[in-house]
């Protein structure tokens, strides 16, 4: 309950506080967002399955963050970076979907 | 998996192991998708919670435990960043999140564009002083022809003249002065160069006829009584001379006993008109 409040909070003050990204991390937002969802699905799922530990999830999470921006900013170092980004959201999006099927499955038993 | 072997290799209970087998199945698989992150392998994965029990549990009592505070905390991250991502991303233009390269792509294609828009002003600029210049031709070939119409008018007799010039008294009262004498006077005006001649009320133009009527002299038909009175504009200098060469106007028309003044003027004013008649036939061969 305390996560959902978490992420309301988050949500309502990126909107009303409208903070400032440094123009250097402003590349690496949305993708790092989109591994951070895919963290997020997985701990849920893992929450489902009764297996959920927020050492793991605190480490999954922030190691996908990282490791998205790492991808991204090698991509564009290496002069692939759009290829390379949406390869990434393309695997994550992949990821969401199944641990989204497993959660459908806890909850609907369908 | 060892559990869900079992049943598979001994075949011995066909019945009962057909379920087991589904659902041994079916969990492993799940938990292979799993992935690294969330492989957190605890005790509790033997307990009998329904993936729905445990979501109502976690909902509901909130429980302020670590894990709730840190994954708040993370969630909190989360939406931070998916409102900054969706905000930016609706408010800025297509600018604001796009990459390098696409942002070299469009300042190219920015350059061409005002290369391109350069190139058409410089055209339509062009273009505006060449309809300028043939405006300006347009307006003196109408100055020209107003010019020309003027002296045309002039020619025709549609206008009043003035200028420098003489005025001719012939007083051939009790003489034979015909229509043939002031014909004369008239051509030998012309050919020395006057422009607009008037013979008591009648202009004399290209078509003037003359003729004798019974004494008298018809001049296109009207009627002129003496003294003729002919005014003349052209210069002066070259008029008078003309009229008074031996031999010529002058003196044969004292000859027939007719006194003729001729006096100079600066200002002469040739005030009779006459309306320009339209043809009916001939037309202008010029455009």
């Amino acid at each position: 309950m305390i996560a959902v409040l978490g992420l309301v909070v988050g949500v309502v003050v990126g909107l009303v506080v409208r903070p400032v990204v440094p123009t250097v991390v402003e590349p690496y937002l949305p993708i790092a967002v989109v591994a951070a969802l895919d963290a997020v699905f997985g701990g849920f799922r893992a929450m489902l399955d009764g297996i959920f530990d927020d050492k793991v999830f605190v480490v999954s999470f922030l190691s996908n963050v990282v490791v998205a921006a790492l991808i991204v900013f090698l991509g564009d170092k290496l002069g692939v970076g759009a290829q390379l980004s949406t390869g990434v959201v393309v695997v994550l999006g992949i990821r969401i979907f199944s641990n989204a099927a497993a959660i459908r499955r806890h909850v609907f038993r369908a | 998996m060892s559990s869900g072997r079992e049943p598979m290799t001994t075949d011995q209970t066909p019945a009962e192991p057909g379920k087991p087998t589904d659902e041994t199945l079916s969990g492993p698989a799940e938990g292979a998708v799993d992935g690294p992150e969330d492989a957190g392998e605890s005790a509790e994965a033997a307990q009998p919670f329904t993936g729905r029990q445990r979501l109502v549990n976690g909902l509901w009592p909130p429980r302020l435990t670590r894990a709730q505070l840190i994954v708040a905390l993370l969630l909190f991250g989360l939406g931070l960043g998916l409102a900054i991502q969706v905000r930016s991303t609706n408010e800025s233009s297509v600018l604001r999140g796009a990459r390098q390269e696409d942002l070299v792509r469009i300042l190219d294609e920015l350059d061409n564009r005002t290369e391109r828009l350069h190139e058409e002003k410089q055209r339509l600029e062009k273009q505006q002083t060449e309809l300028e210049n043939s405006s300006d031709q347009a307006e003196e070939a109408r100055k020209q022809t107003a010019q020309k119409e003027r002296q045309l008018a002039v020619l025709a007799g549609t206008v009043a003249a003035q200028g420098p010039g003489i005025t001719m008294k012939i007083d051939a009262s009790g003489s034979a002065v015909e229509s043939d004498m002031l014909l004369d006077a008239v051509q030998e005006l012309r050919a020395a160069g006057a422009e607009a001649i008037q013979i008591g009320k009648v202009r004399v133009i290209a078509s003037t006829y003359f003729s004798d009527v019974g004494g008298a002299v018809e001049i296109d038909g009207r009627k002129v009584t003496q003294p003729y009175v002919i005014k003349v504009i052209g210069k002066p200098e070259d008029l008078e001379p003309a009229l008074n060469i031996p031999g010529g106007v002058v003196q044969s028309l004292e000859k027939e006993q007719a006194t003729v003044s001729i006096e100079r003027s600066e200002k002469i004013v040739v005030d009779a008109l006459r309306s320009a008649k339209r043809p009916d036939y001939a037309r202008s061969s010029s455009r």
